[in-house]
């Protein structure tokens, strides 16, 4: 492509969008031995120049201009390394630079006093570094670095505060769910985030492979170029398998059914983590990847390649997780807990847009729809994380229980979380929430894949349910009394006040983007589909049946919307929001009672309570029947029969065959010479025959 | 430079006796110094002629078993390298290591002898001049004793005669033994004699496979076998000897049981070298030895080499998973990662091999890590039991977190050298069984591809949950006065941690010399 003069800006600056959080992440423990403070000005000085260099990137982005810088790497190979920042790179390296940059500055008010807090800051800018190396990255194995790196960053995160102190752990204490612990630390929380997304990275690698050893390259614009890759693979019946094992690795890091257990207990980590996690890093990367990567299959799948499987097991596992996650965000106490079930579940909406995309041929539609839905995602669910950790800090429990009434005396937080609260419920026509979910139930709804129905039952089943969650959340903390915990508080002289301002403005910011990019998010949703059909079909040569708009016209309102969706998704609101309201705000009905009237949702609420035993049975076959069995063959293998029966036993064979050869030693000279005579007359003999 | 391998070769062995005299002369310090400088002085030797990419030296012997040389090649270069570094390094971190063995063996020792007499009324002063006598004596035996096992490492992977290769291959069995024999953990001497029995055993049948190459070639040089033909029914049996002898060195499954006592008993500087650097030389060997001269005997064992290295994998990684001891965990995990080399070396393509030999480097740099790890707690903290420890993160952070990138490297985390070793390895087993799909063998070897990612996993849920119970949670209330320990042994924990993610990062370092041998080796 022609670089455009004037808006093309040079490799370097992709390049020094993912080097820079790595900089600071080295010099912040030599800055943090002289000055803890420093460390926190360094954090923020690179984060934000991070941001900076990424927003240069913009109007070539715009003017679909891609930057594509290549060094050599593994030379014995043939492996290069290099920067792709093509329009999907760019607009996602913004996303994730500037909230990642407001977390940083919110978290110098929250980490505020911590005494780990260089290691806090060395492992933050190791997050946010690694989560732009896979945006830039141009090929397979670099970016596979960034993955192993935001799992590494979340592990020492998760488990930042190591010592396991129990004011730090997620369950409650004590509750056993088929005879096992519910109840985690943080450094156990870590090691299952760890070991659980790396269960998915061992399947993207298997899938990188299979494509390296056809392809023989792991660049994204390479693969593009060549496909005879794919023939090939597909004669041998490897590409759907392949393609499905690099959803693997997304499945892991975005926490997908059937993955998606360790996302809940990653939330002992401070609460600043949780937003990154959630909102920028980390969840996003496995978006990312399909994003990434979905345009390719799409083009082979244009090109008449049979990849239908691989698209019904993305929407399916988006749409299973959505639902799955989000029943479960009705009924936990842990406020955290509830944001991080409803990351989960939103999470699943964006794989089921990517995925439909594929089925319907349409792919700009889901295309648009998922992506649209990520950046909207990020913006609501980082503010809500920051509020819920300004919540944390005030009143300093987890528990939904232990706070209430608190809407008079936290009236920012209260403000600003009913904002992105109703960008996650999808308000009507002014949140960023509405248009990008709306966009996705019509992708859906207009794919005319045999699945299109079913998939649009449950996107509309788990909509109300995320309204009825939300209202539900800012009803426990805001209305109805204050909890005993909070009246203890008073009575003990602290002051319920509201965060600091390093705090609320980080998460004011965004709440204010939600509402306020939710006003234009018609024009913001077609600006973004005219980008991707341009993108689509300059890169991948992906031409779209229509282009909704042409460039330089008016839009209508509700232009282009599709009235069943637009149905659908106001029914959703109005029926979740109103539940949520009777039972939360209103207060007419005690939730409590009202689970316990009858058997059915009484036990309804027990297995939704209980995680539907997923978490527990992972543990059991994962986990504690393992360990049994290792440790039988511990006690009668390696025990018993290789150390008592080869070791011992060969010890005792020395031991007694030196006694037999022992009694040979006489000690009288005359055996030893007639022994010495017959070795002789023996070797003579010999040589003679 | 002239006669460069000879020097790094000999030079150990015959100033061995001065380290002795220095020690006894001057103490522990000077004579780890002296040790430290031969070393390091040897390596830059070995590094300025790996520079060239091939380098030989050749040297008249007795007529009966050929020529005495000495060869750097793709092969050996990153296998000397890693054994001489780690040599140089240990030898720092051995002085604080071994002073404190040498006052507890001291102190014993006086306990008993004053518990006899029963007079104990010696002078502190005389005590004092007692031990300072005690120590220089056994530092002077103890770093003459390292320098000749180090040299008799580095001997056996520059070896270009199998006679050579042998002497070589028993001399580094000697100082071994006696450095357990004197100074290990528990009942060291009846685990020393373990040691000497197997290792000893394995090198008879090794022995037995040369001679039976050798004499039907009519000679024991590399150059000869290479280029003879040797009878298809002699040689598999040879090659077959030779594997097995090289097993038992590798600690490959049912030969493993020798290594955890060893391993766990012998002291940590040397369990630091017994662990990556000897026991890997095992696979050194099978690569010069069967992949490279034996190509076709190579070929017909290759599925059984990789199922042989799935089992020692899975099952040393599992009996990691029981242990109490943290050099019994590690020393485990040393066998899971020997099977990996094993399954490496049995993917029969450039890069699974290439993987395996990087496998030795990256579990060099990574056990390393995590051996000084375990001796910075036996003298810091006087507990190996894990049981025991906990939430030393706090109160040692450079250990910890030069043990924790020993973990990662071990695991195979980029941006470690563990993730280059591992991605190389694995790709190079699932690229032989897409190749030949046509074959039954492709289906075993997707399976055996499939299990091996499995043990990845399980390396990772052994190393991480060995790291939760020894750095992090609550810290126990008698360890609140634990400290972190001297430069001696932290600085060459960061020199080797700053390393491995060097290589992690630019894998090339080592690549480059290897992916061209192996390309050879597989007429690739």
């Amino acid at each position: 492509m022609e670089p455009l003069s004037g808006i093309a800006v040079s490799g370097t600056n992709a390049w020094a969008v993912w080097i820079l959080p790595f900089v600071a992440a080295l010099i912040i423990p030599a800055v943090g031995k002289a000055s803890k403070r420093a460390a926190g000005w360094v954090a923020v000085a690179l984060a934000l120049a991070s941001a900076l260099y990424a927003a240069t990137m913009i109007p070539g982005a715009l003017a679909s201009h891609e930057i594509h810088d290549q060094v050599n790497w593994i030379s014995s190979i043939g492996i290069k390394a290099g920067v792709l920042a093509d329009p999907l790179a760019v607009i996602m390296a913004n996303v994730v630079g500037w909230i990642s940059f407001l977390i940083i500055v919110y978290s110098t008010g929250y980490m505020k006093g911590d005494k780990d807090i260089v290691r806090f800051w060395f492992w933050m800018m190791f997050f946010i570094g690694s989560m732009q190396l896979i945006v830039l990255s141009d090929n397979l194995l670099m970016m596979f670095f960034g993955w192993e790196g935001v799992g590494l960053a979340s592990y020492a995160l998760i488990g930042f505060w190591y010592r396991d102190k129990a004011k730090d752990h997620v369950g409650i204490e004590g509750k056993k769910v088929l005879g096992l612990m519910e109840y985690y630390s943080p450094t156990h929380a870590g090691i299952k985030a760890f070991i659980m997304t790396k269960v998915g990275d061992i399947m993207m690698l298997s899938g990188m492979f299979l494509i390296f050893a056809f392809a023989g390259t792991f660049g994204f614009r390479e693969l593009m170029h060549d496909t005879a890759w794919a023939t090939s693979m597909q004669a041998q019946g490897l590409l759907v398998p392949a393609a499905i094992l690099l959803f693997g690795g997304a499945i892991g890091k975005s926490a997908q059914f059937p993955l998606n257990e360790w996302l809940l207990e990653a939330m002992t980590g401070p609460t600043s983590v949780s937003a990154l996690i959630h909102a920028a890093t980390m969840v996003k990367a496995g978006v990312f990847l399909v994003a990434r990567l979905g345009p390719l299959f799409f083009a082979l799948a244009a090109a008449g390649f049979a990849l239908d499987q691989f698209f019904t097991v993305i929407a399916w596992v988006g749409a299973i997780t959505a639902l799955l996650l989000a029943t479960q965000g009705m009924v936990n106490s842990e406020i955290k807990k509830v944001l991080a079930y409803s990351t989960g579940s939103q999470i699943g909406y964006m794989m089921m847009a990517l995925g439909i995309a594929g089925l319907s041929r349409q792919f700009v539609d889901g295309y648009t729809a998922g992506f649209f839905h990520l950046i909207s995602h990020a913006m609501f669910k980082a503010s809500l994380f920051m509020a819920a950790g300004s919540l944390l800090h005030v009143v300093g429990s987890r528990f939904m229980t232990d706070m209430g009434g608190l809407r008079k005396h936290m009236k920012k937080t209260y403000a600003f979380m009913w904002a992105a609260g109703l960008g996650l419920m999808g308000a009507p026509f002014i949140t960023t929430g509405f248009w990008s979910k709306d966009a996705i139930f019509a992708a859906v709804y207009e794919s005319g894949s045999q699945w299109a129905i079913p998939l649009f039952a449950i996107a509309v089943l788990t909509a109300v349910i995320t309204a009825f969650y939300t209202v539900r959340m800012i009803g426990m903390v805001f209305f109805g009394d204050k909890s005993k915990h909070l009246e203890h508080m008073e009575k003990e002289g602290h002051h319920i006040h509201e965060a600091p301002m390093s705090m609320w403005v980080p998460y004011g910011i965004l709440a204010a983007l939600t509402i306020g990019i939710g006003v234009i998010g018609l024009t913001a949703e077609h600006g973004i589909r005219e980008l991707f059909t341009e993108y689509l079909a300059n890169t991948f040569h992906i031409e779209s049946a229509h282009i909704a708009v042409e460039q330089g016209m008016t839009i209508p309102f509700l232009e282009g919307i599709n009235p069943v969706a637009l149905g659908a998704s106001l029914a959703a609101f109005t029926i979740g929001g109103g539940l949520g309201y009777i039972f939360y705000i209103g207060r007419f009905v005690d939730p409590v009672k009202f689970v316990n009237s009858n058997i059915f949702f009484y036990s309804l609420h027990k297995v939704i309570l209980n995680r539907w035993y997923l978490n527990a049975m992972v543990y059991w076959c994962f986990v504690v029947a393992p360990l049994w069995i290792v440790r039988g063959v511990w006690r009668y293998f390696e025990k018993t029969v290789i150390d008592t029966g080869i070791n011992m036993g060969l010890e005792r064979a020395v031991g007694w065959s030196a006694k037999v050869v022992q009694k040979t030693q006489t000690g009288i000279t005359q055996s030893y010479l007639y022994v010495f005579g017959a070795g002789i007359l023996f070797v003579v003999l010999f040589l003679f025959i | 430079m002239e006669f460069a391998l000879l020097q790094a070769v000999f030079l150990p062995l015959l100033l061995a006796p001065v380290a002795y005299v220095i020690g006894r002369k001057f103490g522990p310090t000077a004579a780890t110094w002296f040790t430290f400088g031969l070393l390091l002085y040897c390596t830059f030797l070995i590094i300025d002629v790996a520079l060239s990419g091939h380098y030989e030296e050749h040297y008249t012997w007795t007529k009966l078993f050929g020529e005495f040389g000495f060869k750097l090649d793709g092969l050996a270069i990153p296998f000397a390298v890693i054994i001489y570094v780690l040599s140089a390094i240990l030898a720092l971190y051995s002085q604080p290591y071994m002073i404190h063995k040498f006052k507890e063996f001291y102190e014993e020792h006086a306990h008993s002898h004053s518990s006899e007499s029963g007079t104990g009324q010696s002078t502190a002063l005389v005590e004092s001049t007692a031990l300072t006598t005690y120590v220089n004596n056994k530092s002077g035996l103890y770093f003459a004793l390292y320098l000749v096992f180090a040299m008799g490492m580095l001997g056996t992977v520059l070896a270009t005669n199998l006679i050579e290769f042998y002497i070589f291959f028993e001399i580094m069995l000697i100082p071994a033994f006696f450095l357990v024999a004197f100074w290990g953990d528990g009942p060291r001497r009846r685990i020393s004699l373990m040691f000497f029995f197997w290792t000893h055993a394995g090198a008879v049948v090794l022995l037995l496979g040369f001679l039976t190459i050798g004499l039907n070639v009519g000679s024991f040089d590399f150059t000869a076998i290479q280029e003879s033909k040797i009878p298809s029914n002699v040689v598999m049996l040879a090659a077959v000897a030779i594997v097995i002898g090289l097993g038992v060195k590798l600690a490959a499954f049912i030969f493993h049981i020798w290594l955890p006592y060893v391993h766990g008993a012998a002291p940590t500087p040397i369990s630091a070298l017994l662990s990556p650097a000897m026991i890997g030389i095992g696979a050194y060997g099978i690569f010069r030895l069967i992949v490279e001269f034996l190509p076709g005997q190579y070929a017909e064992m290759a599925l059984w080499l990789h199922i042989w290295g799935l089992a020692t994998m899975i099952y040393g990684g599992a009996m990691a998973l029981m242990q109490d001891d943290l050099k019994r965990l590690l020393a485990y995990s040393s066998v899971s990662q020997m099977g990996y080399i094993l399954f490496g070396i049995g993917s029969y393509s450039t890069l699974g091999l290439a993987g395996a030999e990087m496998m030795y480097v990256t579990h060099g740099l990574g056990k390393a890590l995590l051996f000084m790890t375990a001796g910075i707690l036996i003298v810091q903290v006087g507990s190996r039991s894990i049981s025991k420890l906990g939430g030393l993160a706090g109160k040692m952070p450079i250990t910890a977190v030069c043990g924790v990138i020993g973990a990662l490297t071990i695991i195979g985390v980029p941006p470690t050298s563990g993730f280059m070793g591992e991605w190389t390895l694995f790709y190079g087993a699932l690229e032989t069984a897409i190749k030949d799909h046509a074959t039954t063998g492709s289906i075993v070897r997707m399976v055996t591809f499939g299990l091996g990612l499995v043990a990845t996993v399980l390396t990772m849920s052994y190393m991480l949950w060995m790291l939760k119970r020894v750095f992090f949670g609550k810290l126990p209330e008698n360890l609140s006065h634990v400290k972190e320990a001297s430069w001696y042994m932290t600085a060459p924990m960061m020199v080797l941690a700053g390393f491995t993610i060097v290589v992690g990062i630019y894998p090339d370092i080592f690549f480059n010399n290897i992916i061209p041998y192996m390309k050879g080796v597989l007429g690739a």
